[in-house]
């Protein structure tokens, strides 16, 4: 499989969260602010190429009956080195996404993708996969972020972006105000609530399903204007008569 | 004491309910609520795996932090959640193998439902003590039943529902679960006192 | 033939417990290592932030000197610390609408709040959190005994949508000025 089949897999075709459907706990739990979301995304990102990197690179020495203990036992390790180096250097992300830190443990991403890919393919292409899975991830939370954050608060980029002196600032210890785009008391604030989350995956998810089934319905059309040249096959063709 | 504790039940189960409110075990919550049965089972298992996991984790942690190890203890958390699934698959697969068909491919995956870690690690980060820790496990895993019980009952119905064609599977379910979760928001705000 | 299925029969299971041994020995030794390398950075970091948030809350140039407190009537109350003459800075935790909240109010020597500051947190970031922020904090300054919230009569600010972390800091700040007073 090349790269760059790799990249539209983890983004659109096969993308973790709309059409793979995991990893939705964190993805509604914690997209109420840009900042949360692209540090969930990034942390996720690093440590999903970790471990794939790890357990591709082991694929041959673990057992297949132990697998999965062994399976988390290394994401563990690596969701706990993510999370004390978080502690660590960048103190306001690891307060502010919490328990959902040490619960990437337990995030069907990482498991989901050593089970399913890893296990099977040499380091070079886990490496990738991890990458552009993570990245598929991260873009997913990132948009969830945005539209909950402007229709429900009415800003852009809380704890990224901000306004000083006219000019755009932007930093990541999370203590930026955002940039805002209409008055607080106009948002819909049941977004940023649990509801919103539901509601807007629901509603990313469904678009997804309409951009799958045009894309499907266009390359059938697209079959039976060359049928001419192409024969049915034989099922078909016994169908029809 | 007694105050507290009720508190803790109350909201575990209503207030700040696993799945409504922190969104916490959504993977079985929406792959599990297709049937009212399997709803209940799964709802049971994951009570019990939450109680049973509490009380364990509550001892390993005192263990980890009195050796000054408490930097291990997610890694220490799941390795006991794991092992404790392991054996109740094993007791199940002996005693209700019925129930244990039912569950199917669920049960190894309670392991990985985050409800289970997150509820150790919530009664680490809140300082529970054992009572509490226990308490806080078996409601939170009663809200989970209820929420996923609910759920599934409402989710009958939405066979005979007219709803965009794009919405058809989980975004529509998905969309049921955030009115319930609307539901839910009633109870936050309440207090005992 | 039967003797090498035992001896097949036996030896995975060792030798699985062995590698499953090996990789939880690895991988502890490696979060060691980091653990090393980080719990310095991380306890710095903690008191940082608490020895911020007092200075935020009541400077004072003489520092903080602990003082006893009735433990038994103020549960929620952590520490509660003399900052000279100008009063005292109370640290508590107490539950919010999500987890604990850990935070720090300046109490002046006539019982007015001189400033709150949150030092740990677990409401939900773009609701409950904005209690961390100096638009709320301010709302609280020069309160007295009896505060509360808008909602329920009081001249605090509530944050829009987030009553129940709001009052839960009002609350806090009733606690930490009776603490005071029952100081003598």
């Amino acid at each position: 499989m090349s790269i760059k089949q790799q990249f539209k897999e983890g983004l659109i075709t096969n993308n973790p969260v709309l059409v793979q459907r995991i990893g939705m706990c964190s993805t509604m739990a914690i997209t109420t602010t840009l900042f949360n979301g692209i540090g969930m995304g990034l942390s996720v990102l690093i440590i999903l190429t970790c471990c794939n990197v790890a357990i591709s690179a082991l694929r041959k020495a673990i057992p297949n009956d132990i697998r999965l203990a062994i399976f988390v036992v290394v994401i563990a390790g690596f969701v706990t080195i993510v999370d004390l180096l978080l502690q660590a250097f960048i103190p306001a992300l690891s307060a502010s996404l919490g328990v959902f830190i040490p619960l990437i443990v337990v995030n069907c991403i990482i498991i989901g993708r050593a089970e399913a890919f890893c296990q099977h393919e040499p380091v070079i292409p886990s490496f990738w996969d991890g990458i552009f899975q993570g990245f598929g991830y991260t873009v997913v939370l990132v948009a969830m972020c945005l539209i909950r954050e402007l229709l429900g608060s009415g800003t852009f980029g809380t704890g990224v972006f901000e306004i000083v002196n006219g000019a755009l600032s932007v930093s990541f210890d999370g203590s930026a105000a955002g940039i805002r785009i209409f008055p607080e008391n106009f948002g819909a604030t049941i977004l940023i609530m649990p509801f919103g989350g539901f509601l807007t995956l629901a509603c990313l998810l469904a678009l997804m399903q309409y951009a799958l089934r045009k894309s499907a319905e266009k390359k059938e059309r697209a079959a039976r204007a060359a049928k001419v040249e192409i024969p049915a096959p034989a099922g078909v063709k016994e169908a029809a008569e | 004491m007694g105050m507290n504790i009720l508190t803790i039940a109350l909201g575990a189960i209503l207030m700040n309910n696993f799945i409504f409110s922190q969104f916490l075990g959504c993977c079985p919550f929406l792959g599990c609520s297709t049937k009212v049965d399997t709803a209940v089972g799964m709802g049971i298992a994951v009570t019990f795996v939450m109680g049973l996991a509490s009380a364990i984790c509550y001892a390993v942690n005192l263990l980890l932090v009195a050796l000054g190890l408490d930097y291990m203890s997610t890694l220490a958390f799941i390795l006991v959640i794991a092992v404790l699934v392991q054996f109740v698959e094993m007791f199940l697969k002996k005693s209700i193998p019925s129930l244990y068909t039912a569950l199917g491919i669920y049960l190894p995956l309670i392991t990985t439902n985050c409800a289970v870690l997150g509820v150790v690690l919530l009664n680490v980060q809140n300082d529970y003590n054992f009572i509490e820790s226990v308490v806080y496990g078996v409601t939170g895993g009663l809200g989970f039943m209820l929420a996923i019980v609910l759920f599934a009952t409402v989710r009958d119905r939405l066979q005979f529902a007219d709803y965009p064609e794009s919405f058809e599977g989980f975004p529509i379910a998905l969309t049921t679960a955030g009115l319930l979760a609307l539901a839910f928001m009633g109870f936050s705000g309440m207090s005992i006192v | 033939m039967t003797e090498t299925k035992k001896t097949r029969g036996m030896n995975p299971i060792v030798r699985l417990a062995l590698i499953l041994f090996a990789v939880s020995a690895i991988t502890s030794g490696v979060l060691g290592l980091v653990n090393g390398f980080t719990a310095d950075r991380i306890a710095e970091q903690q008191r940082l932030k608490t020895e911020a948030a007092y200075n935020a809350v009541l400077p004072s140039e003489s520092g903080y000197t602990e003082v006893a407190f009735d433990a038994e009537a103020f549960p929620t109350v952590d520490k509660l610390s003399s900052a000279g003459d100008a009063g005292w800075v109370v640290e508590l935790t107490f539950s919010g609408a999500q987890g604990s909240i850990t935070a720090a109010f300046g109490v002046s020597s006539d019982f007015v709040i001189t400033g709150a500051s949150v030092i740990d947190h677990a409401e939900t970031s773009g609701l409950g959190a904005k209690i961390t922020e100096p638009d709320f904090l301010e709302s609280l300054v020069g309160q007295s005994e009896g505060m509360a919230v808008t909602k329920d009569g009081g001249t605090v600010d509530a944050i829009t949508a987030a009553t129940i972390s709001s009052r839960a800091m009002a609350n806090a700040g009733n606690t930490a000025i009776a603490a005071c007073r029952a100081l003598g």
